[in-house]
């Protein structure tokens, strides 16, 4: 992974088109800024993940027959 | 065209009623392109339909509308990530939420923290996260599909 060092009001550009700008340093938290093209997603990385897993499990789908009989 | 699915087997598909979602599902880029189907034998009028996949076989979620169990659904999601479900006219928009069903079918649950949104014109989709802790991952419905049904 590369590593950076920024400080307060610095910025990164990724692929000429996505800048991410530390807006906010107190204690252990960050405010990070993101400026990116419409189409690309940004999600917090904890949510992403539980949504994923979420998809997988909905995917295995284990006990379908006995769903029928619920709706 | 025919595609291969795990739970239907091999099943036809209308090509123009393909729906693709741009940035595919959710931890999932590379699934865009997706059918939705039911089982014929209870017609549409069923709860449960399919998003399967076309170029995953394995890949099917059931999906069902959040509003049967959940009347007053109404999350709040960033604009930005419907962009690319185009140009969306609520009567053409379809929103639908993700169902897991566990070995317990008493703890079948479904994910109103992260809907699919449909534009049914444009065959069109995404899913998207909602804003805020409103609502779950994880909302349970066992209980209260019992009680719909005994309401019947």
């Amino acid at each position: 992974m590369l590593a950076l060092s920024r400080k307060k009001g610095e910025a990164l550009i990724i692929n000429n088109n996505i800048e991410i700008t530390i807006l906010e340093i107190k204690g252990d938290q960050v405010k990070i800024g993101i400026a990116a093209p419409k189409e690309v997603p940004v999600y917090r990385k904890e949510v992403y993940i539980q949504i994923q897993e979420a998809n997988k499990e909905a995917m295995i789908a284990d006990s379908l027959t006995g769903l029928k009989d619920l709706f | 065209m025919t595609i291969n699915t795990r739970i239907f087997g091999e099943i036809n598909i209308d090509e123009e009623k393909i729906i693709t979602f741009q940035n595919g599902i959710v931890g999932f880029p590379d699934l865009k392109d997706f059918a939705l189907i039911y089982d014929e034998e209870k017609g549409t009028a069923t709860s449960i339909r399919w998003l399967q996949s076309v170029q995953a076989a394995e890949f099917a979620l059931p999906v069902m509308d959040p509003l049967i169990v959940y009347k007053d659904y109404n999350p709040e999601v960033d604009d930005e990530l419907l962009q690319s479900a185009g140009a969306l006219d609520s009567n053409e928009m379809l929103v639908l939420v993700t169902l897991t069903v566990p070995n317990d079918i008493k703890t079948m649950s479904i994910n109103l923290k992260a809907p699919i949104v449909i534009n049914a014109k444009a065959r069109k989709a995404c899913q998207v996260i909602a804003e805020g802790d409103n609502y779950p991952v994880k909302f349970q419905i066992y209980e209260l599909l019992q009680a719909l049904k005994s309401a019947k």
